[in-house]
């Protein structure tokens, strides 16, 4: 603190959190892919809105299978993001989730016009 | 995670005879633990002990559903009496009993696990199994099974792993058994890679940066199936290690082993510490749940290897309580060098309040993969048969799918509530659909939000879509086809069809999930479109795009897609029949307009009309206000350069704009005729939003009457006009607003003047329906009148300019023509139901004609109304049919002058000039008809008016 008064603009994270849930909803509004026990994938095109929705400290990244499995042990890991260049198929994505029952969303980072 | 987090994380590892709150059951386990020699009064003490401790656990574990105050659906066989004769009913009723409610002994908050029971909620006609799910559950339950068989898709296991998530945060493992040896349950082959898995991890990485060798490729290419996905260009795309950790069976853990061993050799990951490879045989799933204490689902058991499963006797004996101790041994100890546990006891002793199986198998019609089980399984597991899905059932999980809540069931089972109090309702639906979002950790869609708010329109819709899908599914049943009144469709659907294309609950995720992204849509086969055929290859300019809510048009894009479903179901395949009578099922469920017999149009909505939604629709008014806040915001920012303010709150306050939103809502326009519009007044607009304005309608004012004095700043402008059609509530009250009868009163004294005999009763009930069409009284809700607003074109030229209105009310939905509107507004107007089109763009008379086509349909004459609507734009705009034609180039002015000759000159006294020019061959009747559409009339800038009706302001009258 410099003491020379407060800050008037929002901290940085504030924003960056209010932009990962702006990019969530907006990603959520454009349709999704039902998975097996209630779990749902969320195309995301690559630009901001992933990047946003990737840099969230509350997403976890995956890019391969064994990532995968092993965050989907996790109950705190609720949102994964799967980056464009990710080792797995939506296919994969529907074998894993059929076989580990539980709720996760999931936004998969796809190319513009996908 | 904090210390009590863990303790609660560990609470299902709390053995089952701890948790007994059964004197006569903790008495014998003291006994048991101190000795025969011990004394009573040492029993009964460490019996009083285990009490406490086994009631202290239970409230720790146990989430009580079905309570007085929070009861819980349940479907069952009830005596129903009726006409004093009693009858065996099944009936969708509740549980409510805080004595003995249903238990769930759950690790997590009690919030959470209310959520899942009554977010994923079994079907109705699943309830009963999972009711009995609950009750194995308990300590005191010895069975620790449920098998359940039923057709695919209809959500076993989907249950048996909800009863698991219920209870805890951990993933529920599903092991698929189809094609394996069921003793690979107890003990299984798999690869041993160490802790870390080093070695997947360095070819992972490899493979994703493109650095392994090729012979590594071609290698790890021949991995079994089930482990490797290939892309298109046969390249590898992913490789799941964990298949040989547990899932994969032996001689394909055998074969990827010396795959791997090769691969590592190449890669020389061999030499690398970490990097080990092994073999070994381990405990199977139904160890390792038994020991972790936690739920497992056993699928699609009855597509096992055939006599695989004949070790397993013994197991199910000591799981469904026959028998508290059995042992198994491993039968791969020491096979080809494997390490591993040489066998097993179970011992009820061991069990701990987490462990549970389930087993779920299909029918066996469904395939020859599946297979009959023996007597003895049979007997042993108890299999439970799901009944064939209700309407009841369908309506369940179209709501689910849609909104993420089975609206339908809580309804029915809270119906008088709900009818009482709908707003508490819709609020209660909507905290339990919040909490879920919580759990899935992301906010509720909108579309699912939009939908919640009203969920009246979901229950009426579901109901009607709940109908057609079990139609459906009856006519593509092949197996049932002679008892669903369905034998005339023998010929085209067989058991081939019905494995193929049969109707299951998936096949809605699967509908939902094209219906729910906004997509490029079609054009009425009779649109008029121009392409650009100079410039086609050049990549054309596109306009700026329009924001659409989700919600605004899911109906449609749903129904589009069980159109186009049906017919590649059906028609397209060559099953003309089922495709008759799919076509005929959907038209009596109401997934589109309803038109009855009789031709008249039903009241009723259809499922594309209800599901179209959008915040116009929303009983909230702060999220009414929210949604105005940023038209009003926007709108204000783009058309006055003044206003540079960048936070909507500084311009005006959502509080605000509530406060002027009800004030407007409280006010019945369609008496008081009072309008609204956007208030510009920079001063003011802050703490007064809307301004008052009024009609001024020259057609009240008759011959001999003195005319109201307009100046040009009096007239409301074009675009603050259209800015209030933009507004949530404003819109629809203004639209109120600008009906008149001053047309008819005017007709009827002119009629007086020059005929004072009665006009022949046929004409006068035509002319009576197109009066009310003017005056929007017409019973199937079409109207049009044009207003008369202030315009500055691209020169800074002002003049007034007609703004058409064709509404039709019964639909919520308007057509609005008139000029070119701040681009801010459109997307709003796409939620107020408007269709705007400016009469100035290449396509406006196209967008016209989608846009008349869509207001009548459903009509019960769509040909006739347009042609009424026509008439009654003609009672108020100066239509000159010559001077139209002309215009239009339709006929020349030599024709016409020939025309209006011979009209002239005609004996016959109601000639009319149309009549002439076909007489003349001119026009055909049909080229007439076409040039003189309410559309080309519609876009026609150079329409006058007979009677101008202003929108003026109200200065009288305080801004709001």
């Amino acid at each position: 603190m410099t003491g020379e008064g407060r800050k008037t603009s929002p901290p940085a994270d504030l924003l960056e959190k209010t932009a990962s849930v702006a990019a969530q909803q907006n990603a959520m509004e454009r349709g999704c892919k039902f998975l097996p026990h209630g779990s749902r994938l969320f195309p995301v095109e690559q630009g901001w809105e992933s990047t946003t929705i990737r840099r969230d400290d509350k997403v976890s990244v995956v890019s391969t299978l064994l990532e995968l499995e092993e965050t989907m042990q996790s109950a705190d890991a609720k949102v994964i993001f799967i980056p464009i260049g990710a080792m797995m198929t939506d296919a994969d994505i529907e074998k894993i989730c059929q076989r580990n029952a539980t709720v996760r969303t999931f936004f998969k980072e796809v190319k513009k016009g996908e | 995670m904090t210390k009590k987090m863990e303790q609660d994380t560990q609470l299902l590892k709390t053995k089952i005879k701890d948790l007994i709150v059964d004197e006569g059951f903790q008495h014998k386990e003291a006994r048991r633990l101190l000795g025969e020699k011990a004394s009573e009064a040492a029993v009964r003490k460490e019996t009083e002990r285990r009490m406490e401790r086994a009631q202290e656990l239970s409230e720790k574990l146990v989430r009580p559903l079905g309570t007085t105050t929070r009861p819980y659906p349940m479907w069952g066989s009830q005596r129903v009496d009726y006409k004093g004769q009693s009858n065996l009913e099944q009936v969708l009723s509740r549980i409510a009993d805080d004595s003995n409610p249903m238990k769930v002994y759950s690790e997590r908050p009690y919030s959470e696990v209310i959520a899942m029971a009554y977010c994923d909620m079994p079907v109705p006609s699943m309830l009963p199994l999972f009711f009995d799910g609950l009750e194995r559950r308990k300590p005191e339950s010895t069975n620790r099974t449920q098998m359940m068989i039923g057709d695919p898709g209809a959500g076993k296991s989907f249950m048996g792993a909800l009863q698991g998530r219920m209870r805890s945060t951990k993933p529920v493992e599903v092991f698929d058994c189809g094609g394996k040896n069921m003793n690979e349950l107890l003990f299984e082959m798999v690869l041993d890679f160490g802790a870390g898995d080093a070695l997947p991890k360095a070819v992972d990485k490899r493979l994703q940066a493109g650095s392994l060798e090729a012979l590594s490729l071609a290698k790890l290419k021949q991995l079994p199936a089930g482990a490797v996905t290939l892309d298109d260009d046969k390249n590898i795309k992913s490789i799941d290690w964990n298949y040989f950790k547990g899932n994969a069976k032996p001689q394909d853990v055998e074969a990827a082993f010396s795959i791997l061993k090769d691969v590592a050799q190449i890669e020389g990951l061999d030499n690398a510490s970490g990097n080990m490879l092994g073999m070994n045989s381990q405990y199977g799933p139904l160890i390792r749940w038994f020991i972790e204490g936690r739920e497992g689902v056993l699928d699609e058991y009855n597509k096992s290897k055939e006599g695989s499963d004949n070790g397993l006797q013994t197991v199910w004996q000591f799981l469904n309580g026959e028998t508290n101790e059995c042992t198994v041994e491993n039968p791969l100890k020491n096979k080809d060098l494997t390490n591993g546990p040489s066998s097993f006891t179970f011992r009820r002793d061991d069990m701990q309040a987490g462990f549970f199986v389930t087993l779920t198998g299909n029918k066996t019609e469904d395939g020859l993969t599946t297979r009959s089980l023996n007597k003895s399984v049979y007997s042993r597991l108890s299999p439970q048969t799901l009944p064939d899905p209700t309407e009841a059932d369908w309506q369940h999980r179209i709501c689910q799918m849609m909104c993420g809540v089975p609206v339908s069931t809580l309804y029915n089972v809270f119906r008088e509530q709900a009818d009482e109090n709908p707003k508490e309702f819709g609020q209660w639906l909507m905290q339990l659909r919040k909490t879920k979002a919580e759990l899935e950790g992301v906010p509720v869609p909108e579309l699912q939000e939009t939908l919640l708010e009203n969920w009246r329109n979901v229950v009426n819709s579901s109901r009607k879509l709940a109908r057609f899908y079990s139609e459906w599914s009856e006519m593509t049943n092949a197996e049932n086809l002679m008892t669903t009144g369905n034998t005339d469709l023998i010929e085209e659907v067989d058991e081939e069809y019905s494995k193929k294309e049969g109707i299951d609950f998936r096949k809605i995720k699967q509908h939902l999930e094209a219906a729910l992204p906004i997509r490029p849509r079609m054009l009425p086969e009779d649109a008029e479109t121009k392409a650009d055929f100079k410039n086609f290859m050049e990549q054309p300019k596109l306009g700026e795009k329009e924001y659409e809510n989700p919600s605004v048009a899911f109906g449609t894009r749903l129904v589009d897609v069980l159109d186009r479903m049906v017919f590649e179901k059906s028609e397209a395949i060559g099953k003309h029949k089922l495709y008759e009578k799919l076509k005929a099922s959907m038209d009596n469920a109401g997934l589109r307009d309803i038109v009855l017999q009789d031709g008249a149009h039903s009241f009723q909505r259809s499922v594309e009309e209800d599901l179209n939604v959008s915040v116009f629709d929303s009983t909230d008014v702060g999220k009414r206000a929210a949604a105005a806040r940023k038209v009003f915001c926007d709108y204000i920012r783009q058309v006055d350069p003044q206003i540079v303010e960048a936070d909507d709150d500084k311009i005006i306050t959502i509080a605000r704009l509530k406060r002027a939103l009800q004030t407007v809502g409280d006010d019945n326009t369609a008496e008081t005729k009072d309008l609204f519009i956007v208030n510009r007044d920079h001063e003011s607009l802050g703490a007064f939003p809307l301004a008052r304005a009024k009609i001024e309608d020259m057609a009240a004012y008759p011959e001999g009457t003195e005319e109201v004095e307009l100046s040009v700043s009096d007239i409301v402008s074009h675009e603050d006009f259209m800015a209030a059609l933009a507004l949530p509530t404003v819109s629809a009250k203004n639209l109120d607003a600008i009906w008149d009868t001053n047309i008819r009163t005017l007709s009827e004294q002119i009629e007086k003047e020059q005929n004072p005999q009665d006009t022949e009763p046929e004409k006068k009930s035509s002319a009576d329906e197109i009066f009310k069409i003017t005056e929007n009284r017409s019973e199937q809700g079409l109207a049009t009148t044009t207003l008369r607003v202030m315009f500055k074109d691209a020169a800074g030229k002002e003049s007034d300019v007609s703004v058409h209105i064709v509404l039709n009310k019964n639909r919520k939905k308007a057509l609005v023509v008139g000029e070119k509107v701040p681009t801010k507004l459109l997307s709003a107007f796409k939620e107020a139901g408007i269709i705007h089109v400016d009469r100035h763009a290449p396509n406006a008379k196209a967008k016209v004609d989608a846009a008349l086509t869509d207001l009548t349909r459903g009509t019960r004459n769509p040909e006739l109304t347009k042609r009424h609507l026509a008439d009654a734009f003609r009672f108020r705009n100066d239509f000159d049919l010559g001077e139209f034609l002309v215009a239009k180039k339709a006929i020349t002015p030599a024709e016409l002058k020939a025309a209006r000759e011979e009209l002239k000159n005609s004996n016959e006294p109601e000639a009319k000039l149309d009549e002439v020019l076909i007489k003349q061959g001119v026009l055909t009747a049909a080229q007439l008809a076409d040039k003189t559409k309410l559309s080309e009339m519609l876009v026609d800038d150079k329409m006058g008016m007979l009677y101008e009706k202003y929108v003026v302001k109200d200065r009288k009258k305080p801004s709001i």
